[in-house]
């Protein structure tokens, strides 16, 4: 493998860890409520 | 709540623009489709199937699919944000410069000028002209977005920027060329390269103008329509997201048994198939937040456009992987299944949701009742029956063709000649153009009620949602 292929990898197993901490944060216990309020809240914008 | 002085006049003109340019659309769609089982309607040099075909493909997706999205993006985010435009005259500018732009592509592609690039057949003034048209878009509604008023921003939100970043990235690397004359450049790529950076940009295209602003669409119109909040909003964080990382990568899929080099093929190939999760992430939020209101697929004619929507792209989405798989691919490649496949996602995911988007908003922007429900839902019928017809049919018509294309002799000869495998094509074609015929009824009878509603339309009287839709 040449240095490109390492970069390529590199950048996508780093494009993965991105979204992986996504995940995490987004279905942290302590962000649910954070997480859903803006579905009710756009139901108020009439 | 605080009244706000929202923009609806800009929303109106361009939803009045994109019907004239789906009209366009769907006509020359249906012209050509008689062409190909009548060459005698062929008139030389301008009206020939080689020259209005890319007007068709042009004006489906940048006259009506991009004229849908500015009209219910300018609506959606004033709506959402709680606020006006950034700029009222920005947003004027751009509605002038897109006719502009789509008079301009329609005009130069009839006179034989284009890049041959299938999706990007414009020369490049006309594409110094989009790319000044979403700047101003863009930035109109970044600007607005920012000024916003409550600090979490809604899943269509994201998916609207996802739209505007991604489609400037795309249209940017894909438009680099050298002009040597006014109306005539050559691609700053070469050979394989070329392909791969054009189908990068032709795969993603359906991204970022064809998936995320109907996904921004869907999830904001159905919750309006319904009255209840969709299922899962980090579900819908989390599709959004997934569905970012992962389009990107699919476009050479585009290009397998190609030269492109074979791992490039294979990425891409993974990456489609793994591309279900994201999209089935949304299909699945739809149908949940159903939950309970199953029953207005009987009462609600937005929520039978919206449901329907959304399935069609849960069906795309399955279907777009699975051909994506090279021994599939092999198979049904440049045969008629590829068209089917186009357009039950454009005629039946993306306008599917786009019909039901502006019949959400003209109560809204033109203070009407929608002037007849009945007329809607026979628009519905309509156009799912003639897009039914004319994907079903080249279906069957693409793997008969794959069929013949493949069948050998014991001496290892082709069993069937090109043109017999033509002939045995009138049929289905036949299919499509009555098909075609059936969608246009429907959506000249869309446009009939539109018009009937802002002429004749009794002055609104429910303001909620909720209520909006019932048959």
């Amino acid at each position: 493998m040449d240095l490109a292929s390492f970069v390529y990898l590199g950048v996508t197993f780093g494009l993965f860890v991105i979204f992986v901490l996504i995940v995490i944060r987004t279905y942290n216990k302590k962000n649910k409520d954070k997480g859903e309020v803006a579905k009710y809240n756009m139901l108020d914008d009439d | 709540m605080e009244k706000q002085n929202y923009n609806y006049a800009i929303v109106r003109s361009f939803v009045i623009w994109s019907l004239i340019w789906g009209l366009v659309a769907v006509l020359v769609g249906v012209i050509v489709s008689f062409q190909m089982v009548e060459p005698d309607l062929n008139f030389p040099p301008y009206l020939t199937f080689g020259r209005l075909r890319p007007i068709h493909t042009n004006a489906g997706i940048y006259g009506w699919g991009v004229g849908v999205i500015f009209a219910t993006f300018l609506y959606i985010v004033q709506r959402l944000c709680k606020t006006p435009l950034w700029s009222d005259k920005l947003a004027k500018f751009q509605l002038y410069f897109f006719n502009a732009t789509i008079i301009a592509s329609a005009v130069t592609l009839l006179l034989g000028y284009t890049t041959s690039k299938e999706y990007h057949e414009m020369e490049w003034p006309i594409d110094v002209m989009i790319v000044i048209l979403w700047v101003a878009f863009g930035l109109n509604i970044i600007m607005t977005i920012l000024k916003r008023k409550d600090e979490q921003m809604y899943i269509s939100l994201w998916y609207m920027m996802a739209s505007i970043v991604g489609v400037a990235i795309l249209f940017l690397v894909n438009a680099a060329a050298e002009p040597v004359s006014l109306f005539k450049s050559y691609s700053a790529y070469a050979g394989t390269n070329d392909a791969n950076v054009h189908w990068w940009f032709g795969h993603n295209a359906v991204a970022m103008a064809l998936t995320a602003p109907p996904l921004a669409m869907f999830y904001y119109f159905l919750p309006k329509s319904t009255g209840v909040p969709i299922y899962s909003h980090r579900l819908s964080i989390i599709a959004f997201w997934s569905l970012i990382f992962m389009y990107l990568w699919t476009g050479a899929h585009h290009l397998l048994w190609t030269p492109v080099p074979d791992w490039i093929q294979t990425l891409a190939m993974g990456f489609s198939v793994m591309l279900i999760a994201p999209s089935w992430g949304s299909v699945f939020n739809g149908y949940l937040s159903m939950g309970g209101q199953w029953h207005q697929m009987r009462e609600n004619y937005l929520v039978k456009f919206l449901i329907l929507g959304i399935t069609f792209y849960g069906l795309q989405t399955l279907q777009g992987p699975m051909q994506a798989i090279r021994t599939f691919s092999a198979f049904i490649h440049y045969t008629d299944w590829v068209p089917a496949h186009i357009h039950m996602g454009t005629m039946g995911w993306v306008s599917m949701i786009s019909f039901a988007s502006i019949y959400f908003m003209i109560p809204r922007i033109w203070d009407r009742e929608i002037y007849s429900i009945p007329l809607a839902n026979l628009q519905f019928w309509l156009i799912l029956v003639g897009q039914l017809i004319w994907s079903i049919s080249l279906w069957v018509a693409g793997v008969l063709q794959a069929g013949m294309w493949n069948a050998m002799n014991s001496d290892g000869s082709l069993t069937y000649t090109f043109m017999e495998t033509m002939v045995e094509m009138y049929p289905y074609w036949w299919a499509r153009a009555f098909g075609g015929v059936i969608y246009l009824v429907g959506l000249i009878i869309f446009i009939y009620n539109i018009y009937m509603t802002v002429k004749k339309g009794e002055p609104t009287a429910v303001t909620t949602a909720t209520a909006e839709g019932r048959a």
